[in-house]
């Protein structure tokens, strides 16, 4: 067994926890083009939920990312099929500001489907502060809105400086940092402590030993958020990782789902156990 | 099931990782913590600071650790940086050393026939095996040349990238016969039950990655993959256990 706590028991006789379900924060769907997986259809990602404890995955589909002619048809599909499983970001790419704009303008009726919003600067070329962006960023703050966005250190699109210029202005939103700014651990913190609506998405850190240890201590786990990139990586390797962490079983707690379940209330109705 | 970790290292890397494993001790305490029974080890001065320096802190810091077996490191040897390799192994035995490492790009030599044949030679006819780290020191290509050149060589490709790497390591796995993955990174979700389905269980090896990763996340995947607990077992100590056995020192 890792570790010797409670929860540890439960997860590693069961596989998942009465306790403790888990709210994946950062998910996906569908093919990507450099990878292989096994799982990514949407039966195939609730089967992986359900061994795992996974009770909600908020996701963007790949090919809202990576295929504008089918942008986020397919996501808003998947929802509708796993309507208590499943959430999506709208996912913004600033390439096709009309598409944002159809986006924006029917974004009402698919309520059941979207909490917010979703940016892959790195990927799309172009910076969250870019104007091409401006729309979504405001819509979201107007309306107090989920906003995840891809962040990696050193990056000029969504590197620690973007985020904190987006954080400055758009208070009312909450925007998790995907990744949390990957590498440049201190900045995360920094970003967290200044800005009482940001929050540490964990998904990729789960395989960097002692960067759970660091958040917690240095950020509270009460800013932390549960993610996996599914069907990327497998949420069992995420709650090993978890478990072997020198943190308290409370901690663990308000990252598989206290805080998860706070911010989704408002868009799910009455969620948690 | 018993955990026998094939690729974790301790000592105090140049550049300082968030949470070290600076001892031996160190890194059984972390072991205890999370129930792995054995590891086969290297010291990271092996690769920052210098193989033999590296060997012999590997070396001393094992010595009284039984649950502890060494993972040495070699180099090219036309300019005799190392013992003759029949001494070289004797003295492995001796140190209770099961294996090696090499890490080309860092230390600069191609891992090729014209480079290594007096090494690599004799561990295929030994069966001595090769650990390589995709994270640390050797690239994909560099391993498909040192396979094309000793296809008989037991070669354990580790730390493959949590990118999921099946397009670079599977054709790897078909064509030669004692090639292994380890499972530090490999985070694919359905990647381990894919795998067993595609080329059995006896291919994978548990590796945790330790201290850059954490022993427990690969661990519990593997605790509750879909595939019969036979191949978890095997995956989780038995093959490293006979690959080991095999070997003739």
């Amino acid at each position: 067994m890792i570790g010797d706590s409670e929860l540890s028991r439960e997860f590693w006789e069961a596989g998942k926890s009465a306790t403790c379900p888990i709210y994946d924060m950062h998910g996906h769907m569908g093919a990507w083009t450099a990878i292989y997986f096994p799982r990514a259809n949407v039966d195939a990602m609730v089967g992986t939920m359900d061994e795992c404890g996974v009770r909600m995955l908020v996701f963007s589909h790949h090919m809202a990312l990576t295929a504008p002619d089918i942008a986020n048809s397919l996501g808003i599909q998947a929802v509708r099929r796993y309507p208590d499983r499943l959430r999506a970001y709208c996912v913004v790419n600033p390439n096709y500001p009309e598409r944002l704009e159809a986006d924006l303008a029917t974004f009402e009726a698919h309520r059941d489907v979207y909490v917010g919003f979703k940016f892959l600067s790195d990927y799309h070329g172009i910076a969250l502060t870019d104007e091409r962006c401006r729309p979504a960023w405001e819509y979201a703050n107007e309306r107090e809105l989920l906003v995840l966005v891809h962040t990696w250190g050193g990056s000029p699109l969504d590197g620690p400086v973007v985020v904190r210029q987006i954080a400055e202005r758009y208070p009312r939103l909450k925007l998790f940092l995907g990744h949390s700014c990957h590498g440049e651990w201190d900045k995360a913190v920094t970003l967290a402590r200044d800005f009482p609506n940001i929050y540490l998405e964990l998904t990729a850190l789960f395989d960097d030993r002692g960067i759970l240890e660091k958040f917690v201590n240095e950020a509270g786990s009460d800013r932390m958020l549960f993610g996996t990139d599914l069907p990327w990586f497998d949420p069992h390797q995420a709650v090993g990782a978890l478990l072997s962490a020198h943190i308290g079983d409370e901690d663990r707690h308000n990252i598989c789902h206290r805080n998860a379940e706070r911010l989704l209330a408002p868009f799910i109705g009455r969620v948690g156990i | 099931m018993q955990f026998f970790d094939c690729n974790a290292f301790f000592g105090s890397p140049m550049q300082r990782l968030l949470a070290p494993a600076a001892t031996a001790n160190d890194l059984l305490a972390e072991m205890d913590f999370c129930g792995v029974e054995k590891a086969l080890v290297w010291h990271i001065a092996q690769h920052d600071a210098s193989a033999v320096v590296g060997n012999q802190l590997l070396a001393e810091g094992i010595r009284t650790s039984p649950r502890l077996m060494g993972c040495w490191t070699v180099l090219p040897n036309q300019a005799r940086e190392l013992p003759p390799p029949r001494v070289f192994f004797a003295q492995m035995k001796d140190a209770r050393v099961g294996a090696l490492r090499i890490f080309p790009n860092s230390h600069r030599f191609l891992a090729n026939a014209v480079t290594m044949s007096d090494w690599f030679e004799p561990m295929v006819t030994q069966r001595i095996p090769l650990f390589v780290s995709v994270r640390r020191g050797m690239e994909w290509r560099d391993i498909y040349a040192l396979l094309a050149d000793f296809p008989g060589l037991v070669c354990v490709i580790c730390d493959h990238g949590c990118w999921g790497m099946d397009r670079l390591f599977r054709p790897l796995l078909e064509r030669y016969p004692n090639v292994y993955v380890d499972t530090a990174q490999y985070l694919l979700d359905g990647g381990l039950e894919a795998l067993v389905s595609d080329y059995g269980a006896s291919r994978i090896l548990f590796g945790s990655g330790f201290p850059e990763s954490y022993h427990g996340g690969m661990m519990l995947a593997l605790k509750h993959a879909r595939i019969p607990d036979e191949a978890k077992t095997a995956i989780a100590s038995r093959n490293l256990e006979r690959i080991l056995m095999e070997t003739e020192l």
